[in-house]
């Protein structure tokens, strides 16, 4: 065994070791989906992974028999499961001849698939990486400023780790409840045009649940649409559509780090987990490159000064000040392709409803999307006091300066 | 009457036979005529008189081995790996039936068979050095298959089937079933487990093994007296072993081992010595010869080589043997043991 080999799963290895809560975690996700299993009649997801990191780790520690053992039995269980049989093949290899690298396929193999191959490697690299890196106990993504209590579930995928982790909402906050491998577009992330492989970056929306029989093989056991390009992205010019979480094909348990034309890819056990999970138009999904792990208090800071524009947005409708209220909305404001004069009177009408009945926000959420602009994608049910129900709304707000306004306003179906 | 006639003409040959079965060189020609049929291709020859012979002796090892070896170079593959089988079941003590229902494995593409079966004769016997070899390549070509199916190539077309080699005689004292030129056990790549370096004997013995105890190379400080004398107490020690083991004192066998010395395979001290104990006691006759002992001395360590002609019940293996013996207190106690070339 050389150096190369024995380098990088040691370094695997003592990082999984070192990472504690990783392991724990692991293993009572197990637990879990054991217990789930009694409820939901299957819940497989991230059992592969976790097999596969317990070879890396036997492999780390030398035990390479054992190492062997669960990598054969691994591949029965997985045969599609490419970068675990990459390793099985290492394992062998290691019983007949040293190895040289991770990997080490022989040179006939790796002229053929050289791609495959440096895919595979980048896999590996990838679910280390996220495992050794794990969030900080009690974080939560920087883009979930509020969530209500609709929003039971939210996605959060980190591109950079190729990464997706789910969260339940509870009344004590989000939780973590797993997180899985993914794959992202060809080309990358930051989608632009319709065509250019990469997936898009922002605040997104499940917006239905595929039925799995009506999708081609190559979707795996189903499908979640997200809603791109949304208002923001359309507002920047941006083009493409049918960006999807979707599984993998019958001949791949899980696809390279860059693979899709834009979709985001799961192995099918673990999309399977997110589709019995998440509700349809509820579920925030944010996809960012890099994933900013905070404290809740620090969100709650930060959301202050949106938070005063929103009250003081709704005292204006509340009051019926017409004027008031119209400086909320930027003058390039947007609404199903109406402009701010055009979209007036809908407006104007609104408060004539209201007449000065103080309005409550039910159920609201906001989450923070930053890049070259910093903007609020809000939701609520908009209730007029001495009424039971009203519409849901969801308005875009972006912030001028230190002032936070409106660029798009529009009921949810 | 045709019947009677050959009811009696096999009552003859039964009768013949029955006669032959007081001289024990009778069997080795028995062995020899049919080895020798084999090898120039009288194949139906070959599995008649063996089919003849088995039908008075229907549980020799030897005779079984050879109709094995008949069966697959006749095509009759499955029938082969049912003698094999039934052979590894009945003296699971030799790794030859193993190597050989893991070359028929092979030869189905059941290379995952294949290799437990060779980790078996292994197991067995770890200096097998053929054994070795077939499982380096079926491992090599599992690798392949693992590989292919990572790079999702179509491996089918691309890479040949091993070449694994068969055993054609189930006690071959000139090693002639070893492929020519074959090294001394090639010691696996990745040590098995850091507890069981039984499972690299092809490592050459620590100590450097002199023709015997020659003065040639005496140790510095001993006297080539001293060495002498030392040289004869170890062969005392390996003599007493050999006694014990025929006599079935499991107490002075057992007793012969040192602490240090390591059970093949996997095994616990106490898992190997209960496997001792079974296969030992359960004998109804053992005899055991050494011959062409030759020992070798270095300070309080020592190697002895011999050729041990075992027999128990119907069993007759005659084989190569090390014996690696580290000297306690005033004892010379086995270390390791090592069966093969």
């Amino acid at each position: 065994m050389t150096q190369g080999f024995f380098a990088f799963l040691l370094i695997a290895a003592t990082g999984l070791l070192s990472a504690a809560p990783a392991g724990a975690e692991a293993g009572k996700k197990h637990q879990k989906s054991e217990s789930s299993a009694r409820r939901n009649s299957t819940s497989n997801d991230g059992v592969a992974e976790a097999r596969l990191i317990e070879v890396y780790r036997l492999t780390g520690q030398g035990k390479m028999r054992d190492a062997l053992a669960k990598a054969e039995s691994l591949v029965r269980d997985y045969p599609n499961f490419q970068l675990a049989q990459l390793v099985y093949g290492d394992l062998l290899t290691s019983r007949a001849r040293p190895l040289h690298k991770f990997g080490d396929v022989p040179e006939a193999l790796a002229h053929k698939a050289g791609a495959t191959l440096a895919e595979l490697r980048d896999e590996s690299q990838a679910r280390i990486k996220a495992l050794r890196e794990r969030p900080p106990a009690g974080t939560i993504p920087s883009q979930f400023l509020a969530l209500s209590p609709r929003n039971k579930h939210a996605i959060a995928v980190d591109a950079s780790r190729s990464r997706l982790y789910l969260f339940e909402n509870t009344a004590q906050g989000l939780n973590l409840v797993a997180d899985y491998y993914i794959s992202v577009g060809k080309s990358g992330i930051e989608k632009m045009v319709e065509g250019d492989a990469r997936t898009p970056l922002g605040v997104y929306f499940i917006t239905s649940n595929l039925d799995p029989k009506s999708l081609r093989d190559f979707y795996g056991s189903g499908a979640l649409p997200i809603n791109y390009p949304n208002v923001l992205d359309s507002k920047r010019g941006k083009t493409g559509r049918g960006i999807w979480l979707h599984g993998t094909p019958p001949n791949q348990f899980s696809r390279a780090p860059l693979a899709s034309d834009g979709c985001v890819v799961l192995a099918n056990p673990d999309l399977e987990r997110i589709i019995r999970t998440v509700e349809v138009r509820t579920t925030p999904v944010v996809i960012s490159h890099k994933i900013d792990w905070v404290p809740p208090h620090s969100v709650r800071a930060q959301s202050k000064t949106f938070e005063e524009a929103l009250a003081a947005w709704r005292n204006a409708k509340s009051n019926g000040d017409f004027q008031q209220l119209l400086s909320f909305y930027t003058a390039d404001f947007n609404s199903q392709g109406k402009t701010l004069r055009e979209w007036e009177p809908a407006l104007r009408n609104e408060v004539e409803r209201v007449r000065g009945r103080p309005i409550q926000l039910k159920d609201l959420s906001y989450l923070r999307w930053t890049d070259a602009a910093d903007t609020m994608v809000v939701t609520f049910g908009e209730v007029p006091d001495g009424t039971r129900t009203g519409p849901t709304k969801r308005q875009y707000w972006i912030r001028e300066g230190n002032q936070w306004k409106i660029f798009y306003e529009g009921n949810l179906g | 009457m045709k019947h009677g006639s050959a009811h009696i003409t096999h009552l003859l040959r039964l009768a013949i036979l029955a006669g032959s079965l007081s001289l024990t060189a009778v069997h080795a020609d028995d062995y020899a005529d049919v080895n020798q049929l084999m090898r120039t291709g009288k194949l139906a020859e070959a599995q008649a008189k063996v089919d003849q012979y088995l039908a008075t002796k229907p549980r020799d090892p030897q005779m079984r081995f050879f109709k094995g070896v008949i069966q697959r170079e006749t095509g009759k593959t499955n029938d082969a790996i049912g003698t094999f089988t039934r052979l590894t079941e009945d003296y699971p003590e030799l790794p030859e039936p193993y190597n050989n229902l893991a070359v028929l494995y092979a030869g189905q593409g059941q290379y995952d068979k294949a290799r437990a079966a060779l980790e078996m004769a292994i197991r067995t016997n770890p200096s097998y050095s053929t054994a070795h070899e077939n499982l380096g390549d079926v491992y090599a070509k599992l690798a392949s298959q693992a590989y292919n199916k990572a790079l999702q190539l179509d491996g089918s077309s691309t890479t040949a089937q091993p070449k694994l080699a068969l055993i054609r005689e189930l006690f071959d004292p000139n090693a002639k079933g070893q492929r020519p030129g074959a090294q001394p056990t090639p010691a696996p790549a990745a040590p098995a487990a850091p507890a069981a370096p039984a499972a690299t004997p092809g490592k050459p013995p620590v100590v450097a093994a002199a023709p015997s105890a020659a003065p040639a190379s005496p140790s510095p400080t001993a006297p080539p007296a001293a060495a002498d004398s030392a040289a004869k107490d170890v062969e005392a020690a390996v003599r007493a072993w050999a006694k014990a083991w025929a006599a079935k004192d499991m107490t002075a066998y057992l007793g012969a081992y040192g602490k240090e010395f390591t059970p093949p395979g996997k095994q616990s001290r106490s898992s190997w010595e209960n496997e001792r104990r079974q296969r030992i006691v359960s004998k109804n006759n053992i005899s055991l010869r050494l011959e062409n002992l030759s020992v070798s001395v270095n300070g309080n360590k020592a190697v002895a080589k011999f050729r041990q002609d075992y027999k128990a019940d119907a069993l007759s293996v005659s084989s190569r043997k090390t014996l690696d013996l580290v000297k306690s207190g005033e004892r010379w106690l086995i270390v390791r043991e090592s069966t093969g070339t």
